[in-house]
């Protein structure tokens, strides 16, 4: 296994130093090259660190002699999950819908139940062609039928009633609105209703309550007219669920997923590359129709998961400016790459997978039960791709659900084979796993820099990791040979 | 029916040698075979038949020695050369593509063409003449999975002649025969015979090797034992020239001091043999041997008490306490190990180092929080090998790379090292020298000393006379009788392990 890793460590090296010359002015100035400028190297890191959660995923499931193929279209999930948890909807307090607006009689027929719409309260109708239209309630005749002070323009089969209370002043220099008491708290909007019939919305930066009044600071000026006459409702910001909350629920949710898989091939037998294709293409198709074929994001939330994905830990500045710095996502993939190394060689299911991968029958007749040792490869390297996946979506910000994460399950399968995993299963390292991925990231890298046209990458990829395949089996080949000398030897 | 000169055998072997890392599968081998005889090959498993066989029929190559097919040296690198010399090996496993008709399976790969397109026509009529020169009157059309066992063997023998092979070796062709298929069987290696095909006949069934050989040949430890013409062909015979050597001289067997009763048995079916129900009981202290031919259930009923294989129903009991074995993580943590027939397969993972290997069942009870402790298992692993001689430079080299018998001493450490209640083995010396026999011999004895209780399955007789203090003989599945040691005889064994085959000779 030493061998392994330093041969590709080597390879790694090579690639490195060769792009260095090639893309440098002169060959013999490689520290001027475009290779390794600080931001080239940046971007290098920042992909070596999300492929390298995949390939080390995909690892455990390769280590025990299986595949698992459906993991681009998980990470592709697990984005659109996480865009979903984290959906951030506002939403009036109160609300009521409108059966019928008879004019003539001044009567508004709404589901709203006994005495919820209190009289002289404000009401907003939106809807149909009298969008807009403010009035003041004078009574409410029966349950849910009011009576208002103001003519409607004309009848309305349907629509919404907004409960709004007046503004009773703003002060431009502050960008405080004062308004009649009501619920708020900071990150909620005020919906702001101009006398013109405009409406605007602002969001809430403080609240603070001053003697059955509220004083909100807003975040921008809602414009000049707002003075005379204007009304507001407050709109409530609703999350789905907390951040740390939605993180989880993916977490668990590509864990179940694992399970399956985990079951189905080792209860039932299922060959686990069939198996894990049905997935590759359901998840795509449960992504697709989620979000129904539209790209998702994470809106206003961006700017608060941003960072997780793109950050950089300053190393060097000039000034305020970052000329270099680590990419946030690093410092996890070393954390996740340590832990699954220390679990692949210092715990005892991880010397069970070694053993149940290089002959399952042997060490389930050593009692391991290597049946719940196959499934936790399979939700280990589901989970990985659900962490990854989340990852990759907050770096993209804006994921196209029937083409993110395509084909990443074979750029990760191949960085682990180049890493050393053996496809036949028991062999394997984390370390050898991260180098392989980043030959991987250099290789894409090469093409890029070299100009050479993008339609070859396939091929230029597929024809390094066969020679690195074909590399290692002669030197198999040869060390089986000096085996069999050495028995012969023997006898 | 024209005999050929008795100068000139139809097939001629002499001087054959063969080994494998570790074992010495045949040396210096000598056998003849004329036209239009049947020679039984017969000895116990590991005497050398099937590798024998192998030679024959171009699957492996000897090291040394020689293989004259009337007369002229040959050559065989491939199975092709063989069979286009005339010889065709009938494997015990039926090697027929069962979603294929008859007359396919006969013409597989030399398929009659016609302007390039198979000609079913031809098929189908030479197909038909084959199998009537066997007696067997189906449509070559018939798929083969529609057949019983005894009709895919004679599909089998069909597609031997047709490739015109007049050497037919058949490896234990009766294994998964019924009686009345097996008469039939007969019926027709008689009639190839008189058609003048030669006929090497492998078999473990004593009483078929005396009802249908001219003459037989006895391989013991790859080695000729002797040869046997018809009129010496008797069970006795054949019996001393396979077991022949000097038994007391390997085994050691300590009296055994009566002990409480390890594990007891009732009323166990096990799912190969659902109809017999299984009682026994082995005492702490006490080896007991289960004899009995290949197939006679044996290994099923070690797999069962492991739990590698799911009891259709019965109770065991160890040490007095009713056990649930769904697996062998159940077994293990009852204190039952098992070292099984298939060393390569189940007993040690090739690739893995003697440490890792012998650490391999405990290693859960010496780690921390699921952390290994490495210091821990390298004092075992030492330990172990020190006390079971495993013979090799380190305990970090492959296991893959040791001989049998040290592979079979890791198997025995990996168990040793969690103290096992109920030992179980499987065919323990197999393809395994000498010498590590006798330790394992000697280890099994000793652990028995400490309180062990062994139960050990073996088709060597010796094995099972020289260790056991008490013996239970299957066949087909039941038990058919218990021997103590000082009822053990050769004979007593041998006509137990075949009591219904050899119905009408135990007599004589």
């Amino acid at each position: 296994m030493r061998g392994k890793i330093l041969g590709i460590l080597s390879v790694l090296i090579l690639l490195c130093l060769f792009l260095s010359m090639a893309t440098a002015e002169h060959w013999y100035e490689p520290l001027s090259s475009k290779f390794l400028k600080l931001d080239n190297i940046m971007n290098l890191l920042s992909r070596l660190s999300l492929y390298g959660i995949l390939g080390i995923g995909v690892a455990f499931v390769i280590i025990t002699g299986g595949i698992d193929l459906s993991i681009g279209s998980l990470v592709c999930l697990s984005g659109v999950l996480l865009s979903i948890l984290l959906n951030v909807n506002y939403e009036a307090e109160s609300t009521f819908a409108v059966k019928q607006i008879t004019a003539t009689q001044q009567l508004i027929e709404t589901t709203a139940a006994a005495g919820e719409i209190p009289s002289d309260s404000i009401v907003r109708f939106t809807g149909g062609i009298g969008s807009g239209v403010v009035f003041t309630i004078a009574e409410e005749v029966s349950p849910g039928v009011l009576r208002v002070e103001e003519l409607p323009p004309r009848d309305e089969p349907e629509g919404e009633l907004t409960l709004a209370v007046p503004v009773r002043s703003f002060d431009v220099e502050t960008l405080t609105a004062e308004i009649s008491e009501t619920a708020a708290k900071a990150g909620d909007q005020l919906q702001i209703f101009l006398p013109n019939g405009a409406v605007s919305v602002q969001t809430i930066v403080s609240v603070s309550a001053d003697s059955g009044s509220l004083r909100l600071q807003l975040e921008r000026d809602p414009g000049k007219k707002y003075h005379t006459g204007s009304y507001a409702a407050v709109l409530r910001r609703d999350q789905f669920m907390p951040i740390p909350l939605a993180v989880l629920c993916v977490i668990a949710i590509t864990a179940a997923v694992g399970l399956t898989h985990g079951l189905l091939i080792t209860r039932l037998k299922l060959q686990p590359f069939v198996v894990t294709l049905c997935g590759l293409l359901m998840y795509r198709g449960i992504s697709r129709w989620l979000t129904g074929d539209n790209p998702a994001g994470f809106g206003e939330l961006q700017e608060v998961l941003g960072p997780v994905a793109s950050g950089r830990l300053p190393v060097l500045l000039r000034g305020d400016e970052v000329l270099f710095g680590i990419p946030i996502p690093f410092f996890l993939l070393l954390g996740l790459a340590t832990v699954a190394s220390v679990f692949l060689t210092r715990t005892i299911w991880g010397r069970y997978l070694l053993a149940l991968g290089r002959s399952e029958e042997a060490a389930r007749f050593s009692g391991i039960n290597t049946q719940r040792v196959t499934i936790l490869a399979y939700v280990i390297c589901s989970v990985m791709a659900g962490i990854s996946g989340m990852l990759f979506a907050i770096e993209f910000s804006s994921i196209s659900p029937s083409s993110f994460g395509n084909s990443f399950e074979l750029y990760a399968i191949a960085a682990a084979v180049l890493g050393g995993c053996s496809l036949r299963g028991g062999e394997g390292s984390i370390p050898g796993v991260v180098i392989g991925t980043a030959v991987m990231m250099v290789l894409y890298n090469l093409i890029m820099l070299l100009r050479i046209p993008q339609s070859l990458e396939y091929t230029i990829i597929g024809a390094v990791i066969l020679l690195g395949v074909l590399g290692d089996e002669l030197v198999r080949r040869a060390a089986a040979g000096q085996r069999l000398r050495q028995d012969r030897n023997r006898n | 029916m024209p005999a050929a000169p008795q100068s000139q055998p139809r097939l001629q072997v002499e001087g054959i040698s063969k080994s494998f890392p570790g074992v010495r599968a045949l040396q210096n081998v000598e056998m003849h075979l004329q036209q239009g005889e049947v020679l039984s090959v017969v000895g116990e498993n590991g005497a050398g038949k099937s590798t024998l066989m192998k030679i024959l029929a171009g699957v492996q190559r000897q090291d040394s020695g020689s293989v004259r097919v009337d007369g002229k040296t040959v050559s065989f690198a491939s199975v092709s050369d063989a069979m286009d010399a005339g010889i065709a090996l009938i494997h015990q496993e039926l090697n027929l593509a069962d979603n294929l008709t008859i007359g396919a399976n006969i013409f597989l790969g030399r398929e009659p063409r016609r302007l390039g397109l198979i000609d079913e026509r031809a098929i189908h009529r030479e197909s038909t003449r084959f199998l009537k020169r066997i007696g067997l009157s189906l449509d070559p059309g018939t798929l083969v999975q529609d057949l019983t066992t005894g009709q895919q063997q004679m599909v089998e023998i069909a597609k031997a002649l047709s490739i015109d092979a007049r050497v037919l070796i058949m490896d234990e062709p009766t294994s998964s025969l019924s009686a009345a298929e097996s008469e039939r069987l007969f019926d027709v290696i008689r009639d190839l015979r008189s058609q003048g095909v030669s006929i090497v006949y492998i078999s473990h069934r004593l009483a078929e090797v005396q009802e249908l050989s001219d003459r037989v040949t006895v391989l013991r430890d790859g080695e000729l034992a002797g040869h046997l013409a018809e009129d010496q062909i008797t069970h006795g015979n054949l019996v001393r020239l396979m077991v022949g050597r000097d038994v007391s001289r390997v085994f050691s067997r300590t009296p055994f001091p009566a002990g409480k009763v390890a594990v007891e048995v009732r009323g166990l079916r096990t799912s190969t043999w659902p109809a017999h129900e299984l009682n026994f009981a082995v005492h702490s202290g006490e080896i007991v041997g289960i004899a009995g031919l290949v197939g006679a259930g044996r290994t099923e009923v070690l797999r069962t008490l492991f739990g590698a294989d799911a009891p259709l129903s019965g109770e065991i009991r160890i040490r007095g306490q009713k056990l649930t074995v769904t697996s062998p993580v159940d077994a293990i943590e009852s204190g039952i190990a098992l070292v099984p027939e298939d060393r390569k397969q189940q007993g040690v993972v090739l690739d893995m180092t003697i440490r890792e290997n012998i650490s391999l069942a405990s290693i859960h009870r010496t780690a921390r929080s699921g952390f290994m402790n490495f210091a821990a298992e390298r004092r075992q692993s030492a330990d172990m090998c020190e006390q079971l001689r495993v013979k090799a430079p380190a305990d970090t080299i492959r296991t893959g790379n040791l001989s049998g018998g040290n592979q079979q001493k890791v198997v025995l450490g990996k168990w040793l090292s969690m103290k096992p209640h109920l030992l179980l083995l499987d065919e323990p010396t197999r393809g395994i020298d000498i010498g590590a026999k006798q330790e394992i011999y000697q280890l099994m004895d000793r652990l028995a000393a400490e309180g062990i209780a062994i139960l050990f399955v073996s088709s060597e007789l010796e094995e099972i006379m020289g260790l056991s203090d008490r013996v239970i003989i299957m066949h087909e599945g039941c038990i058919t009788g218990e021997l103590s040691r000082d009822q053990l005889t050769e004979q007593a064994i041998m006509t137990l392990a075949t009591r219904q085959a050899s119905a009408a000779n135990v007599q004589n």
